[in-house]
């Protein structure tokens, strides 16, 4: 294996380092990575690039390319700043809401980002959610834009089939939100998007934290969870019943301690047995 | 954009519910300190503190000026405390925000006003000239409990800090460098501690040393100075709801111990520094004793 490339922004990311596309398919790019220019190229034979991409990088870290996906991204460093990017799942909180929008705070201290009143599922002039300020939506970032003053969106469905897709966008009653670091939270939502394919070993970056809190916390009625990518974890227990606050505590304890350390899957196994026993949740 | 980001009500509404049942966010009890760590730098009077989260560099400086008019017999003491955006992106640079007043406030009360640094001690020549002692307190990172972190902060900078000695001679002032000869501790009375607590639900929960979050859901905070002897010497309540008179009361014992507790720790931590220091130090090579 080649060592990894690591970019600073404005960096041109080489082209030999591009996924060996297919030829349809598009590229895929990642959060920090940015699209210079596209050329089509000459089509002079049976050349398999058919467009030239320049890219550039808005954020520094190791370039990883995914051949299968056809896509390309960065890995950035576990603790740097949330910047938008489109697609990516956030938690954000109404800070006020103006006729036509609802004012998101992503992230706190940077400009607020702009969610439709009516950019959710089945809502009409008189079935949109009232929300009110310090109420938290889980959200997609529809669009980021770009240049001074430009405003970024948020939506809550897929504006093609005007459904909440990937499920559980809307707005988000009860439970909490802890506070995990930015890379943690892409670590969380990959572990995530993956552990209902694979067995219970599925331990996509060294993370089986949530795989072993959801069999611990079977028996106190599980546990529901969102993961925005503006490092911020919402988590609830609503079927807890008498241990749902100490059940809900637990996850965000061993959330934060997993971020913090930088446990190995296997600490990880006794950090929860050990906090659920701290907690006094049975399991 | 120079503020706070508020608290969502799910936040508020869990971490006053979790109250309730006596559970604190990160597993602690009611009445327990977030994990204390005190460290000293090269230099004399350079502390770190990390209290949880919340941690802060002290700096205690020293410098030779003259006397106020109207107390020719005292130096002078005072404490710098400047929130820059280097603790939070909450804080701007430059701009004085209600945080660093009251913060400011409290410390001076607790620290100077108590007269735990014996001004009267820095005065080199009456009306002439006196130690002017400063302590700076540098912000790198809060999770709440501001009070309570830079005032640990600032008495173990005290207690740390070797100033230069000065001596008159014939109406003159003169003042021997660090190497010179060996360095004076300050005259520290007594230690005072600030022990802040947070109410919430009506001022039935008490909670002490609160993180950032559970500032914000708070309803009301209690401030206690209190040193090792159990003296009380500052008391506040400046803003929020009511709070029973018997929390007063009780707290104050629950202070008393945590106060005990922090000393403790500044203690050891004074001890190992200056065991470390005293090997090949000045103060051993000029000790009159020897070992023959």
């Amino acid at each position: 294996m080649t060592s990894p490339l690591i970019l600073l922004p404005g960096d041109d990311v080489p082209p030999e380092n591009f996924p060996a596309s297919s030829g349809s398919a598009p590229l895929r790019l990642g959060p920090g990575l940015r699209l210079l220019s596209s050329q089509p190229t000459p089509t002079t034979s049976s050349k398999s690039h058919s467009t030239t991409h320049v890219l550039s990088t808005t954020q520094p870290g190791i370039l990883s390319t995914d051949h299968k996906r056809n896509g390309l991204s960065m890995q950035t460093p576990p603790n740097r700043r949330y910047i938008p990017t489109a697609n990516d799942l956030v938690i954000a909180q109404v800070h006020h809401s103006s006729p036509d929008y609802f004012h998101c705070v992503v992230t706190p201290q940077a400009p607020q980002l702009l969610l439709g009143q009516l950019s959710f599922e089945g809502a009409s002039k008189k079935t949109r959610p009232m929300l009110k300020g310090g109420d938290l939506v889980y959200a997609r970032v529809l669009s980021v834009g770009m240049g001074p003053g430009a405003e970024a969106e948020l939506t809550c469905v897929n504006p093609a089939t005007g459904k909440a897709e990937p499920g559980g966008l809307g707005p988000l009653t009860g439970g909490m939100v802890f506070d995990v670091s930015v890379g943690m939270a892409a670590r969380l939502m990959r572990a995530s998007s993956s552990s209902s394919a694979e067995d219970d070993d599925g331990a996509v970056a060294g993370l089986v934290i949530l795989a072993e809190l959801g069999r611990k916390l079977e028996k106190v009625g599980g546990f529901e969870i969102a993961v925005g990518r503006n490092g911020k974890v919402w988590v609830d227990c609503a079927n807890g019943g008498d241990s749902a606050v100490k059940a809900t505590v637990a996850i965000g304890r061993c959330l934060s301690a997993v971020d913090e350390l930088g446990l190995s899957p296997a600490d990880q196994r006794k950090l929860v047995s050990r906090v659920l026993r701290e907690m006094k949740v049975e399991s | 954009m120079n503020k706070e980001a508020p608290l969502s009500i799910a936040e508020r509404d869990f971490i006053l519910n979790a109250l309730r049942e006596g559970v604190r966010l990160d597993g602690r009890d009611a009445d327990q300190l977030r994990p204390l760590k005190v460290s000293f730098g090269e230099e004399y009077g350079h502390v770190k503190v990390q209290l949880g989260k919340t941690s802060l560099i002290v700096r205690i400086s020293s410098e030779v000026t003259k006397p106020h008019d109207d107390r020719p017999f005292d130096g002078l003491f005072t404490i710098a405390l400047e929130l820059t955006a280097m603790g939070s992106p909450a804080w701007d640079n430059g701009r004085q925000g209600d945080l660093e007043t009251y913060v400011t406030n409290v410390l001076d009360r607790v620290v100077r006003h108590s007269n735990a640094l014996d001004t009267e001690s820095l005065c080199i020549l009456k009306g002439v000239s006196c130690w002017s002692i400063r302590a700076d307190v540098h912000i790198t990172d809060y999770d709440g409990n501001l009070v309570d972190a830079s005032c640990i902060g600032i008495m173990a900078g005290l207690l740390h800090f070797r100033r230069p000695d000065a001596v008159v001679k014939d109406g003159q002032v003169i003042v021997y460098g660090l190497d010179e000869r060996v360095p004076v501790a300050l005259n520290i009375t007594h230690k005072p501690l600030a022990v802040t607590f947070h109410t919430f639900d009506e001022g039935k929960q008490v909670i002490l040393d609160a993180t950032r979050k559970e500032e914000q859901a708070s309803e009301a905070d209690v401030v206690i100075g209190i040193n090792n002897a159990g003296d009380v010497c500052f008391v506040s309540k400046f803003s929020g709801s009511p709070v029973d008179a018997m929390v007063f009361v009780n707290k104050t014992n629950v202070a008393l111990e945590k106060v005990k507790e922090i000393n403790g720790v500044i203690d050891k931590a004074l001890q190992a520094d200056l065991a470390k220091r005293g090997k090949g130090g000045l103060a051993e090579q000029s000790r009159a004793e020897n070992d023959r």
